[in-house]
């Protein structure tokens, strides 16, 4: 009985084993797929978010074109002097625990002349306060006594250059323009970083499916 | 003398007050807007003009269309009235029709002038610029690198000479000096013309002086607004305000100091007719500043058709076609971006 018991144990385990290595696979292929459909939800959403942004963009350009005329907006007045790009952007491998190798983009915003980058990836640092001066931070009962640290000295220098960048891009248009244009290049930005949004999406929805289809 | 105008005014302005009263009648209606509104095309706007004053300016227009084709043919449709009435016209109503036009030489000396900063070729630029606003020395503009050539060179011959007293400089000409020099000179042409309608007396006078007052605080608030969070300082923004209107002189004390737009509100609802301008936006909101003050404008052109024997029509038919021309690039471009329920957000309606 104990023989034949542990015969039955042996192949018990090696049921146990193979079963147990099929629910793992299972679970890494439901993972995989639950991975692709959680970036194809995400790159759906930025596409849908870009389109918007997109026409906002275009509306409040026609609606500066109705302020200031005509005249004082079109494509003649585009600089044809050769100046560096105002924004750039990276493309470097990314290795990604579950997903491999994966192509990542990263763009520099407002990029000063001469190559230094006073630009920030904006891309990955979604969350960073540089750029979002109204970030929630904790709030202090009564009269709060600490000197603004380095870091708030830092967003707020970076916070004038960015202002200063886009005010100069704007210059072409005429030193005192409509906040509706300002409005449309504020839209043109946030559309820029989401494509580039969309771009990461897309990598990691494309080696969600790769990995899926191998198995 | 004022009220004496209905004795001798028909002998040199009568056929023309006349063509410009039969060319009021012919601008767009509220219905018209409305039906333009429904459109799902430019094709279709431009089948809608075609029943309209429009119509021969728009029919030979291949398919598709843009809007700013649809602006310039508009225009020229302006531009053919005006010379019309201006052929037509003695003195003083030719040096006032001719009044008229030098704001938009001077949009077009600036479009010029930056546009070869920018270095565009000058043949483009010249495409560009508002047909009202030519002048024949006009490409010469390219060759000046400060505004003391640009005066010396070409504008010592037009009739934008006498504004440059005020920016005579020799610093070269960038974005910023460029801007300072626009608003210089309107402000110098508005007191100019001022003058000249106070001089002429009677009904123009005082129709003008109203139009021009209004048109006046209208460029301050717009000036003070477009430089909140500029480079420009408080002495440089009160320099570009003229010294005329109801805002003159403390109202501009105010706006030079202003920092943001409701301080600007702030100012502005001390004069009661502006306060009804302001009173229709929210706090914090400019976006429907612009509407506000055209319709503000319009009612105003309108009142000046209420009077006879007197110049001010002509002004106002030219102001309420550009309007008109504003409207349907408006309604155009709601139209080719998809947009039509924000149609309404802009277009002024004049009857």
């Amino acid at each position: 009985m104990a023989e034949i018991y542990e015969e039955g144990d042996e192949s018990m385990d090696v049921n146990n084993e193979a079963e147990v290595k099929t629910e793992l696979g299972k679970e890494g292929g439901d993972e995989n797929v639950l991975q692709f459909l959680d970036s194809l939800d995400g790159y759906l959403t930025l596409m849908d978010s870009l389109n918007s942004k997109l026409r906002e963009g275009w509306f409040d350009l026609a609606s500066a074109r109705h302020s200031m005329g005509t005249l004082r907006i079109n494509s003649t007045l585009l600089d044809l002097k050769y100046h560096p790009a105002a924004s750039t952007l990276q493309v470097t491998d990314q290795d990604v625990e579950s997903l491999g190798s994966v192509p990542h983009f990263a763009l520099s915003k407002w990029a000063s002349k001469g190559g230094s980058r006073k630009g920030k990836d904006l891309s990955t640092d979604t969350d960073s306060e540089i750029g979002s001066p109204l970030s929630p931070q904790l709030r202090h009962r009564g009269f709060s006594e600490e000197k603004p640290s380095a870091k708030d000295e830092t967003i707020l220098v970076a916070d004038e250059e960015i202002k200063k960048e886009r005010a100069k891009s704007l210059s072409v248009f005429g030193g005192l323009v409509s906040p509706k244009l300002r409005g449309a290049q504020l839209s043109f930005e946030t559309a820029l970083e989401t494509l580039v949004e969309i771009a990461n999406m897309r990598a990691s929805m494309l080696s969600a499916f790769e990995r899926i289809t191998e198995k | 003398m004022y009220g004496f105008e209905a004795l001798t005014f028909n002998i040199h302005g009568g056929y023309l007050e006349a063509i410009v009263r039969g060319h009021r009648a012919g601008l767009l209606t509220t219905a018209d807007y409305n039906n333009l509104s429904q459109c799902e095309n430019l094709d279709d706007i431009k089948m809608h003009l075609s029943a309209t004053k429009y119509g021969s300016y728009l029919q030979n227009e291949p398919s598709p269309l843009h809007t700013t084709t649809i602006v310039e043919k508009c225009t020229l449709k302006l531009v053919d009235d005006y010379k019309h009435m201006l052929c037509q016209a003695t003195e003083p109503m030719s040096t006032f029709l001719e009044y008229i036009r030098y704001g938009h030489m001077i949009d077009n000396v600036v479009l010029i002038v930056t546009g070869t900063l920018h270095e565009r070729d000058v043949q483009e630029l010249i495409e560009k610029c508002h047909p009202l606003g030519m002048f024949d020395s006009i490409a010469t503009l390219a060759v000046a690198q400060n505004m003391r050539e640009l005066y010396r060179l070409v504008l010592v011959d037009t009739p934008l000479a006498p504004y440059f007293s005020e920016c005579l400089t020799s610093e070269d000409l960038d974005d910023m000096n460029i801007e300072i020099m626009r608003n210089t000179l309107y402000k110098a042409y508005l007191e100019d013309f001022y003058k000249f309608c106070q001089k002429l007396g009677g009904a123009t006078a005082e129709i003008m002086s109203d139009l021009l007052a209004f048109e006046a605080d209208r460029r301050a608030v717009n000036i003070t607004i477009n430089s909140i969070g500029t480079e420009l300082t408080r002495e440089d923004r009160k320099k570009l305000y003229s010294n005329f209107g109801l805002l003159y002189p403390y109202g501009h004390e105010e706006l030079a100091i202003c920092e943001d737009i409701d301080q600007v509100r702030g100012v502005m609802e001390k004069y009661p007719p502006y306060q009804a301008i302001f009173s229709k936006m929210s706090y914090g909101e400019s976006q429907m500043l612009d509407k506000a003050f055209y319709e503000e404008e319009v009612r105003r052109l309108c009142l000046a058709f209420e009077q006879q024997f007197h110049y001010a029509v002509f002004f106002a038919y030219m102001r309420l076609r550009e309007q008109e021309i504003r409207n349907l690039m408006w309604i155009s471009e709601c139209v080719a971006q998809n947009q039509k329920s924000r149609i309404h957000d802009s277009v002024v309606y004049m009857f």
